[in-house]
């Protein structure tokens, strides 16, 4: 996922011995979170917790077990890939239906990609980029022809976008925001829960939907409620009003509360990375020794120190810690707050104490957390401390600041990344190939780069594939079109009684291994 | 009884040019202004080329005498637009926000009532003794107290150090609004469907929010129902009540309230103005879901259509208030009339 | 010829408490209102003197630690020292008060003197525009300006100012009106004295005194909304040191027993709207006793 919450490579949350517990009573679930839902829409939704509460109402072709990492069929029973890795051939499950009894079948299938298709919404390319056409062989197969042969299909093929909808009650030709605008009113899916009740920035109920093909949940409802602050959340949590509470807690919140003998503490690396990115096709970031400048005089360790209390992880490349082929280059070239590195490459570039490097540099209040106005302080001072750099902060809403960078109004601007599939591709062509740098404000482009990239999502010999990661980090540490600050880790909170909590790599949650004990 | 109808109707008349006048002031704040909405939506650098594609999608391109027209026109419809950002129409999302601010707002004029009543009340009764001049200062202070600090200091003290309270919200987690949502003012809705433990939860989460916008305005009815009492003590059937031998806090407490009473029923009308921009504050700090939050929410997403017709709504409201009003005060006051 | 400080004092407090006897509790109310002002205009100027650390230190002390010697009120998450920025934050919302005030008297009080002077159509629109805008509810008003404006200190003035130009206007023109009607001002047209000349000799000055206890109501009443403008984030940017700002916050590290960070912001705002509020009440009341009830 682009730059929203998306999915995390949390490695297995909670291990527990949920298998042989009793049957859970005792009444609903109530899970608290400080997200929002945007458009309870696959083929328009990008957001992390829309996309986590898509996983527990409908399934995709290929899935991941809860808690594990590896790719299973779930919708389909099977897949064969050609000879020349450009068609992938499904065979569904058969005999199952949608609660309002059409079937789900091929023609489902080819019905919701083509829909994601000609909706253009935000997670389509995820479909466009690589998909060429969906054909139906019979009803109970499907052929996906792609544009190129990709190593990572499969695992786009678990991704949201590509989740089959109903034909008879999606309209082919609008995104959905509210299930009252479906026909009948209610969300139809295939998974293991239903939409029982939709209250958007209130709550939602999910119950067990009675024609689930897989098992059945272990609790008897879930009910999403919504908070519009960490606080109350947190305050709710230790009253016991919750079960469980998952995003975003601020910083002195996760440390209470982790202390806490009240709440169990869930936590895990996640595959959430913060970083910084510097507009390429202007001044002065044009100048790639000046982004190497501010770079380096990067501290994340006191970022991570005052912002967020200690609770991430310094990150020194784009790739993230627990991913195969991640080296830690930035930390080799520069470390952190080298400010003789910086001090040396500004004044060889002429700038003094009379004549600073004056930049904007940008942050967004609010859709990355509270804490956003601090870590944007924080690095000014580091930048600052240089004494060759004058930083004038700025700052504005997601939805302007998406057009600003669209627009490229912000010098540098910081950000931060969900990965939509878990491979290290999605953390790097998206920033530094020619077309998805441009789509992120960042206009870098190098041909040489580029070949690289094709090279990576065409072969698939592993060894091949890590050799060239190294080496587009390496550049990265050079070119620096983005310098990366830190990778999150997650934290997730239950209540003492609570067991079965399993957040896959991939940040699937699914509610249904999830039970309260006596 | 024909004079009366003919102020309704004058005064009545009067208000529309008294509306034209406010949605156009409302028309000229949200578009001709310096610092061009648009361009500060972009973030305040974009280029010209870029704003005037903005310009053109919103319709802000065309004389600006056809968006007059057409704002106005649309208001006479009571359509109030529709919000750029998440295809919402503004009168649904106010529909479904404004139960919660009037609840909010009604117990919190209880609130304001009970409180500076009796105490202007007290403070008349003593004049010039100590208690007086404390409940004056208490007058002072309480309004120069910003009300969302006011509300955080309860919630610190009730909510986080003596756990009273809950802090947030209109109801507790597990108690969910869906389940017994009907009119959308939640103390009725649970009362209808017969459900007390909710009716009991979603009480004492108005408990702090109402308190707080309550405390706020009472400094105001503290003086105003204070003079109002002294100048009732002061006339001659007060001085015959006594002289007859009712008791003296019965003569107080009973006819000089009743008799100060109208009067403030009328200011009550005319705080509105204060009630509403005291309700922005308190939603805001008690995460409230009702109208004010809904337009500080709008702001911070530059959703310039849902907060031009918050704004329209807020001023259609001040309008009827004060024509509401003005009629009962001409009901109970013979002497005004046109 | 010298006299001791304490002298000096002496004199001072004789002086005082012989008005007070004079005017009795609404003296009082007034110097204590005068007092807390200049305490805090006092902070202000001196700032830099008072303060012990630059209020953007990073590295002033220890992480969200309570009041201690050192630091007063405490530090905030990013080790900068409270009381630094409570004392910088006096000029923010000082100097924005003050200057709305200003802003508004000025267009108010002259819109208000050419109203009502002028009368005719012109007053009766301008009569109705100003009655529409003070009707309405002045939080919102402010933040429909703020939220248009690009954060600020001239845009959080102007937001704050617009609220307040109705009321300066209604009491100018009413008191105009009333002035204008005089045998006096008769007289001096009568003698053929132009219209700017009366205007400025003889209604100007009887419109002052009332003005002058309008304006202090109305910083106080600025300082409200400026507070209340930046509490939502509003007006003006985080790089600017806000009481109001400071408040919003602080508020999430309630739960972690951090009390220090809104007690202080909030306490001074309320201080000093206390202030210019009991100023604004003694001076009404000692200057005008018919314009307030008993």
């Amino acid at each position: 996922m682009k730059k929203r919450w998306g999915i995390m490579a949390l490695v297995i949350a909670a291990v527990m011995t949920a298998s042989g517990a009793c049957l859970a009573g005792g009444g609903p679930l109530v899970y608290g979170t400080t997200e929002k839902v945007i458009d309870m829409d696959p083929a328009n939704a990008y957001d992390f917790h829309t996309w986590e509460i898509f996983y527990n109402i409908y399934q995709g072709l290929m899935g991941y077990p809860p808690g594990k990492t590896n790719l299973v069929p779930h919708l389909a029973e099977s897949y064969t890939v050609s000879a020349d890795g450009k068609t992938y051939t499904f065979k569904l499950r058969q005999g199952l239906t949608f609660s309002d009894g059409t079937p789900f079948d091929a023609h489902a299938v080819k019905w919701s990609i083509d829909r994601v298709m000609n909706l253009k919404g935000d997670p389509s390319w995820l479909v466009t980029d690589f998909v060429e056409r969906v054909d139906v062989v019979d009803s109970a197969t499907v052929n996906f022809v792609l544009q190129n042969p990709v190593a990572y299909f499969p695992s786009l093929v678990a991704t949201v976008p590509y989740y089959p909808v109903n034909p008879n009650v999606y309209p082919a030709d609008k995104i959905v925001r509210d299930p009252s605008e479906l026909k009948g009113g209610k969300i139809v899916g295939l998974g293991p829960y239903e939409v029982a009740s939709f209250k958007r920035d209130e709550e939602i109920i999910l119950k067990p939907n009675p024609d689930y093909f897989g098992p059945a949940p272990k609790n008897e409802m879930v009910v999403i409620r919504y908070f519009a602050d960490a606080t109350t959340m947190r305050l709710a949590l230790e009253k016991g009003e919750l079960d469980f509470a998952f995003k975003s807690f601020n910083p002195s919140d996760i440390k209470d509360l982790e202390q806490s003998s009240k709440v169990k503490t869930i936590k895990g690396q996640g595959p959430y990375i913060r970083y910084i990115c510097f507009q390429c096709k202007i001044e002065p970031f044009k100048d790639w020794e000046l982004r190497q400048a501010v770079a380096a005089s990067v501290d994340r360790k006191e970022i991570i120190r005052k912002v967020f209390l200690g609770q991430n992880a310094p990150l020194y490349s784009m790739v993230p810690m627990g991913m195969f082929a991640h080296t830690d280059n930035f930390k080799t070239v520069y470390g952190d707050g080298n400010l003789d590195f910086a001090r040396r490459v500004l004044k060889a570039k002429g700038y003094s104490e009379d004549n600073k490097l004056k930049f904007e540099f940008w942050y967004t209040p609010s859709h990355y957390g509270d804490t956003e106005v601090d870590m944007a302080a924080v690095l000014k001072q580091q930048f600052e401390r240089t004494g060759l750099i004058d930083v004038t902060v700025k700052s504005a809403e997601w939805a302007t600041y998406r057009d600003n960078w669209s627009n490229q109004l912000m010098p540098a601007f910081l950000l931060g990344w969900y990965p939509d599939y878990i491979d290290p591709d999605n953390y790097t062509s998206a920033f530094a190939g020619t077309a998805g740098s441009a789509g992120l404000g960042i206009h870098f482009s190098d041909p040489k780069w580029d070949a690289k990239f094709v090279e990576e999502q065409t072969v698939t010999d592993l060894d091949q594939r890590r050799e060239i990661f190294e080496t587009i980090q390496k550049w990265w540490a050079m070119d620096v079109p983005t310098c990366p600050i830190f990778q999150g880790t997650l934290y997730l909170f239950t209540q003492n009684n609570i067991e079965g909590v399993m957040i896959s790599p991939t940040l699937q949650f699914n509610y249904r291994t999830i039970q309260r004990v006596q | 009884m024909k004079n009366i109808l003919r102020y309704v109707i004058v005064r009545a008349a009067l208000t529309l040019p008294m509306l034209f006048i406010l949605l156009s002031v409302v028309f000229v704040v949200i578009r001709v202004m310096p610092g061009d909405p648009v361009s500060s939506m972009l973030g305040g650098h974009a280029p010209e080329s870029v704003i005037e594609k903005k310009k053109e999608e919103l319709g802000l391109n065309r004389p600006m005498i056809f968006q007059y027209v057409d704002y106005l026109w649309q208001i006479c419809r009571l359509d109030l637009g529709e919000s750029m950002i998440l295809k919402q129409r503004v009168i649904d999302a106010i529909k479904l926000k404004i139960p919660a601010t009037i609840e909010l707002t009604f117990f919190g004029m209880l609130v304001t009532v009970l409180v500076g009543v009796s105490l202007g009340a007290y403070a008349a009764d003593k004049r010039r003794s100590p208690q007086d001049y404390a409940i004056r200062i208490y007058g002072i202070v309480i309004y120069c107290i910003p009300v969302f600090w006011l509300g955080l200091m309860f919630q610190m003290i009730f909510g986080i150090w003596l756990d009273w309270m809950p802090i947030a919200g209109r109801t507790g987690a597990r108690v969910f609004a869906s389940t017994f949502e009907k009119t959308g003012f939640y103390v009725i809705d649970t009362i209808l469907i017969r459900d007390f433990a909710a009716l009991k939860d979603v009480l004492i989460h108005l408990v702090l929010p109402s308190v707080t916008l309550g405390l706020m305005l009472s400094g105001v009815f503290v003086r105003l129902t204070r003079a109002n009492m002294l100048d009732v003590l002061k006339s001659d059937y007060i001085l015959a009540a006594e002289a007859r031998g009712i008791r003296h806090r019965r003569v107080v407490y009973k006819q000089a309230i009743m008799n100060a009473f109208v009067p403030i029923l009328i200011i009550m009308g005319l705080q509105v103005a204060l009630l509403m921009a005291g309700a922005v504050l308190t939603e805001s700090t008690f995460s409230w879901p009702g109208m004010g939050r809904l337009l500080l929410e709008r702001i911070y997403m530059r959703d310039y259509p849902t907060i031009q017709g918050v704004i329209v709504f807020f001023a259609l409201i001040v309008a009827l208030v004060s024509l509401v009003v003005d009629i009962v005060y001409a009901l109970v006051d013979p002497r005004v009339r046109y | 010829m010298k006299h001791s400080p304490s002298r000096k004092m002496a004199v001072l407090f004789a002086r005082f408490a012989v008005m007070g006897k004079k005017y009795g509790v609404e003296w009082w109310i007034l110097v204590v209102g005068a007092a807390i002002i200049t305490g805090v205009v006092l902070m202000a100027v001196f700032s830099t003197a008072i303060a012990p650390f630059d209020p953007y230190d990073q590295n002033a002390g220890p992480q969200l630690s309570p009041p201690s010697r050192t630091h007063l009120m405490g530090t905030d998450n990013l080790q900068r020292d409270v009381f630094s920025r409570i004392v910088y934050g006096s000029r923010t919302i000082l100097g924005v008060a003050v200057l709305a005030a200003i802003l508004s008297s000025v267009v108010g009080i002259t819109f208000g003197l050419i109203s009502g002077f002028a009368g005719g159509f012109f007053d009766k629109i301008l009569s109705l525009v100003m009655d529409s805008i003070y009707s309405f509810p002045g939080l919102i008003l402010a933040i429909a300006f703020a939220a248009m404006l690009e954060p600020g200190i001239l845009s959080i003035t102007v937001a704050v100012a617009v609220i307040y130009i109705p009321t300066y206007f209604r009491l100018v023109r009413g008191q105009t009106l009333q002035i204008k009607e005089e045998l006096y001002v008769e007289a001096a047209r009568a003698i053929g004295a132009s219209g700017r000349r009366i205007l400025w000799q003889y209604i100007f000055p009887n419109v002052i005194a009332t003005t002058v206890v309008v304006f202090t109501m109305n910083v106080g009443d600025a300082i409200m909304i400026e507070a209340a403008l930046t509490y939502l984030g509003l007006g003006l940017p985080p790089s600017i040191v806000d009481w109001g700002m400071d408040l919003s916050m602080g508020r999430r590290f309630l739960p972690s027993g951090v009390w220090w960070l809104i007690t202080f912001p909030g306490a001074m705002i309320s201080i000093l709207a206390i202030g210019f509020t009991m100023l604004g009440e003694g001076l009404a009341e000692i200057l005008n006793p018919r314009l307030l009830e008993k």
